[in-house]
């Protein structure tokens, strides 16, 4: 059933000034719209525009969070700018990058690699993981830049690294100067991208991964996390040999 | 001979440089790693040669050439996967290195077997039933678990062989229980009567879980073919299993009773105290002529069968002989029969009627030891009349043990406690006050908390 875009201006209306622990139901209806737009592109072009144009404005967290939540789901690139802008948001930048996460316009990542260095800490971090759930390329340069010393950044890096799991990654894992927390999360990330190389039938590249690895964790490691990487490269390199 | 990893990639290399296949080439890899000493390693090349690598020439070469020349754990280690790898390939050279295995190999090649092996292993198998434990119970547990055709024939065979030693026989009687295998049924039946009492032993429990009413003359005849004593009050519990449990208990009930009409003289007599425990109407005109008979024995007889009756259908008539009996040895017997069938599930009365009778026996009782059993057994009837009825024997010393442990298994049940939660709480701190069993003491503490018991299995 088509939905007049008219019967939505009290919703809206509504949640401009939606906060935690208000009433929901004025926004049931724009739930149905959404789920309703699917397939009319006018009345989808509508809601972004509105959602979006929240964002821009001075509604509580808990409506702009919501109106991210909705533009995960119905976004494209004419949301980016409303929601690149919360990108350094304490309280809305998450939710904001998980809708550019899901936004398959390219607009959605250069947001994210722009405010990746921009932002620090945990907003940081999290800029980290949605460039890595994209699978974004493109962000490899900035992502080996970060992975360096004994910290949760260049950690989570490394991981963002291995969930690329190309030999450029690789190859940035192999290279990189790490230690402790970032130095087990770069062995981790190795074993991904020596994996990825096994899937991808580069079985070379894959065992020359594990055999780097096993060199670095030698014969006789002292740690269970040590066997344990260990075991996984021995597995690994079964699985390289018999394809 | 601990190869380091360099040295296996040193030899994965020589086997590309040969061209051999992919796979040959990782196989080779892991059984340097399955002979070398580094644990963690080892225990990744097994878990490829159970899940992967596979084919038969692999399976044979793992069990004909690299299985021998192993230290006896690693053996262990390397016939567990190759059970899993689930080719039976492997199971000529199992049963090489099983012959010359220790207790420690045997078994691991038992239990390979029992995934791989088929009929032709059964004799070897069998065999080593007799060997040392760890030996013959990996054997058991292999002959339970082996399928193939002909199996379940084989293990007749060797449980009817009359030659064999007879833990041997009872060993495989108890296999084809295990197995379920009906058609060993006819052989049970033979070995019931067998002359050895382990192989009749054994021949009973097996029926006893196999068998249906069609069993039940073989049952009676394995019944009276055991020895006065344990083995006959086994072969009695087997014969109650078939006629008292299951679908089928009212058919096997009446070949019981058509077993215990054909039989004769001294049989008849060994019979009657079994039939009585089934309960069956049509014997309660024989017990009553035998009650009634002048001769002492025979009356004993009908006596000691009434007191097994399994219900309270015979209440009246034990109350009854209760009035007129002056002899103590009776008067004890019918009051245990009363003291038992009284509270009884399923015994035809209600609860009530249960504890009336109860209450009744309680004044015929002349001895502290029987008052205490019946207190004991109050417990059973699960009402809070039966908690009023234990009550005042808390206060008298010689029986207020048994009391508190009335009181404690009907406040076991916790709908009944929480329904009478005032009457149970000044019950339980009663018991507190008087009992001196720990267990008692326990038990009335956690319910007076409103915690559970967790009943031990006897």
């Amino acid at each position: 059933m088509a939905i007049d875009p008219k019967s939505l201006d009290a919703p809206f209306t509504a949640l401009a000034a939606f906060d935690w622990g208000g009433d929901v139901q004025p926004l049931a209806a724009i739930d149905a719209a959404v789920i309703a737009s699917h397939g009319d592109a006018a009345l989808r072009a509508d809601l972004e525009k509105r959602l979006a144009d929240l964002l821009g404005g001075k509604a509580p967290s808990a409506a702009k969070q919501y109106a991210c939540r909705k533009l995960c789901l119905i976004g494209t690139a004419g949301c980016v700018p409303a929601l690149a802008e919360l990108l350094g948001s304490k309280e809305e930048s998450h939710m904001a990058r998980f809708a550019l996460q899901q936004i398959a316009a390219p607009e959605a990542a250069a947001a994210l690699r722009k405010a990746l260095g921009e932002v620090a800490g945990d907003l940081k971090i999290g800029m980290i993981a949605s460039l890595a759930a994209r699978r974004d390329a493109e962000s490899l340069p900035a992502l080996t830049a970060l992975v360096s010393g004994d910290s949760t950044v260049a950690a989570a890096a490394a991981e963002a690294l291995g969930m690329l799991g190309t030999p450029e990654a690789a190859a940035a894992l192999a290279a990189a100067k790490t230690s402790g927390v970032a130095a087990e999360a770069v062995v981790d990330a190795r074993l991904a991208c020596a994996e990825a190389s096994a899937k991808a039938g580069k079985k070379a590249e894959a065992k020359s991964i594990y055999e780097s690895i096993l060199k670095a964790v030698g014969e006789a490691p002292a740690t269970h996390r040590g066997r344990a990487v260990r075991m996984a490269c021995q597995r690994g390199m079964f699985a390289a040999m018999e394809g | 001979m601990r190869r380091s990893i360099a040295a296996c990639l040193l030899s994965l290399c020589a086997c590309a440089a040969a061209q051999e296949p992919a796979s040959r080439e990782a196989f080779t890899f892991a059984i340097e790693l399955v002979k070398g000493s580094d644990a963690d390693m080892r225990a990744v090349a097994l878990e490829r040669l159970r899940d992967g690598l596979k084919g038969e020439a692999y399976t044979v070469e793992l069990a004909e050439k690299v299985l021998p020349g192993l230290k006896p754990d690693v053996q262990v280690l390397l016939l567990s996967a190759l059970a899993g790898r689930g080719d039976a390939a492997a199971v000529p050279g199992i049963v090489k290195v099983s012959e010359a295995g220790d207790a420690v190999v045997a078994p691991a090649a038992s239990r390979a077997i029992a995934s791989l092996g088929g009929a032709a292993q059964v004799p070897m198998l069998v065999g080593r039933l007799d060997g040392e434990k760890s030996v013959g119970d990996a054997a058991r547990a292999a002959l339970v678990a082996i399928q193939g055709d002909e199996v379940a024939a084989r293990l007749v065979a060797a449980a009817a062989d009359g030659t064999a030693p007879p833990s041997r026989r009872a060993a495989i009687l108890e296999v084809l229980a295990d197995r379920r295998e009906r058609a060993a049924i006819d052989t049970m039946v033979a070995a019931a009567v067998a002359t050895d009492a382990t192989v009749r032993a054994a021949a009973m429990r097996s029926l006893a879980r196999l068998g249906g009413p069609a069993e039940v003359p073989g049952l009676v005849a394995g019944f009276l073919a055991a020895a006065a004593g344990k083995e006959r009050d086994d072969a009695e519990r087997a014969v109650l299993q078939v006629c008292g449990q299951g679908p089928e208990t009212k058919a096997a009930s009446a070949s019981l009773w058509d077993a215990y009409r054909a039989a004769r003289g001294d049989a008849q007599d060994t019979l009657l105290p079994l039939v009585s425990r089934v309960g069956l109407p049509d014997l309660l005109p024989i017990v009553d002529a035998l009650v009634a008979d002048p001769d002492p024995a025979r009356r004993a007889r009908g006596l000691a069968a009434l007191a097994r009756w399994p219900d309270a259908t015979v209440k009246d008539r034990l109350l009854g002989l209760l009035a007129k009996t002056e002899a103590e040895p009776e008067r004890r017997l019918l009051v245990g029969a009363l003291i038992r069938i009284a509270p009884l599930p399923k015994n035809g009365l209600t609860d009530a009627q249960k504890l009336e009778l109860l209450a009744g026996t309680l004044k015929l009782c002349s001895t502290d030891d029987e008052r205490r059993r019946l207190l004991e057994r109050a417990g059973a009837i699960r009402t809070v009349e039966s908690l009023r009825f234990i009550m005042p024997s808390l206060d008298e010393p010689a029986v207020a043990e048994a009391a508190a442990k009335g009181v404690v298994e009907l406040a076991h049940h916790q709908k009944l406690r929480d329904g009478n939660k005032a009457e149970f709480n000044a019950a339980l701190d009663r018991v507190l006050a008087v009992a001196k069993d720990p267990v008692t003491r326990d038990r009335a503490e956690r319910y007076k908390q409103g915690k559970t018991w967790e009943r031990r299995a006897r």
